[in-house]
């Protein structure tokens, strides 16, 4: 099973690099191979909202930088978990301009948030934003699939449940 | 020259769209309801491209505002990355030590490509989780149900009652020195939703979208 694992590289944290280590071990012992990708904040560009990627040539970004690289391989992965710190609930801009872009796997996809000073509002608006409106939702967006699971850590100890949890259907 | 007896108010437009977005066409509306004269006023565009962070000069003109209104499309049931990074940029510069306007007012307005504008609920919820960490007075959102549609049809006559009332109440709420709760506007576009849902079922084909019930074919190993 191929995965890919995205994350924000400007946000570095000593519980970001904990989680990393513990999501891709978790996931190498239950048999995924592991591609990292880290992004910053100039290696994504946003999305215009032009809609050319829906009307004129499907799928197909009309700013060329890694992501379309990534989702030209995007059937290739079976999941993709997705590291961001979280700000006002809210993705961080790098991992918000590669979301909108549909590089999810078409099967699985997990986002993590991670942040030591989210607060419970945060924290919900966090998970709302992600799951409340996938699989449920009207339409599904490309790289939206039903299945979507949103954790979100705010200490190393979380970053151990959210594995732990990880590995009952991680495999 | 900034007049200092004057109220600033900051429009900030989180479309990259150019002259094409509806936003700037919302922006344009609650901008010419502020008379030059009794007003600053500073309307900032994100950027696509940024070398490192947003300038001072624009972080330091939301910075000293008494009202911000961020008007913007709604990109994956959130905020555009774009307006993302400005938001990011500003938290930093006011964490470091920079001065700013604590009594500021936040409005919103937000459109989406939705027939419903209570789709935007987490969008609103964000830009409030923005207002509390830096204490920033936050007021009300005007949600718009499929905002391209809302800009075409928004001078055919009396049909947009609502969207003026709610621009009327924004520019009187920025005058006032009133802090009492205030709701949220939905603006639903003129053209029902079964039309709008045929469109959009239209382009979704075309464009490869996946339907709801999509059942993905096994990725490849």
């Amino acid at each position: 099973m191929n995965t890919l694992v995205i994350l924000d590289k400007d946000s570095k944290t000593k519980l970001s690099e904990d989680l990393k280590g513990k999501v891709v071990r978790t996931l190498e012992e239950k048999g995924h191979r592991i591609e990292v990708v880290e992004l910053g904040k100039n290696d994504v560009s946003p999305c215009l909202g032009c809609l050319l990627c829906l009307t004129k040539h499907p799928g197909e970004c009309v700013t060329k930088d890694i992501v379309n690289e990534i989702k030209k391989n995007v059937k290739k992965y079976s999941a993709t978990f997705y590291l961001t710190p979280v700000l006002f609930g809210h993705f961080s801009s790098t991992i918000a301009n590669v979301m909108a872009k549909g590089t999810g796997s078409h099967n699985w996809q997990v986002i993590i948030g991670f942040g030591e000073d989210i607060d419970d509002e945060e924290k919900n608006t966090f998970i709302d934003i992600t799951a409340k409106h996938r699989g449920k939702a009207d339409i599904v967006h490309p790289g939206m699939n039903s299945q979507v699971d949103v954790f979100v850590s705010r200490s190393i100890e979380d970053n151990t449940i959210i594995c732990e949890a990880l590995k009952t259907y991680a495999g | 020259m900034l007049d200092k007896d004057k109220k600033s108010i900051c429009l900030v437009n989180g479309s990259l769209r150019g002259q094409k977005a509806s936003s700037l066409e919302f922006l344009k509306d609650i901008e010419r309801r502020f008379p030059d004269m009794e007003y600053n006023k500073t309307s900032l565009t994100v950027k696509a491209k940024l070398k490192e962070s947003y300038p001072e000069d624009i972080l330091k003109s939301i910075a000293c505002a008494n009202a911000i209104v961020f008007i913007f499309p709604l990109h994956n049931y959130g905020l555009p990355g774009s307006l993302m990074r400005l938001l990011e940029d500003y938290y930093q510069y006011i964490k470091v030590g920079n001065k700013y306007n604590k009594d500021a007012k936040v409005y919103m307005i937000v459109n989406c490509g939705f027939f419903r504008p209570e789709i935007n609920e987490e969008a609103i919820r964000v830009m409030k989780n923005f207002s509390r960490r830096l204490s920033l007075n936050w007021r009300f959102a005007i949600c718009i149900g499929t905002g391209p549609v809302v800009v075409m049809t928004k001078k055919v006559p009396f049909f947009d009652l609502k969207l003026k009332r709610a621009y009327a109440e924004m520019v009187s709420d920025i005058k006032s020195n009133s802090r009492e709760k205030r709701d949220n506007y939905l603006i639903r576009p003129l053209i029902p939703a079964p039309i709008l849902i045929r469109i959009k079922n239209y382009y979704e084909k075309k464009g490869q979208m996946i339907q709801r019930n999509h059942k993905p074919q096994q990725a490849k190993e």
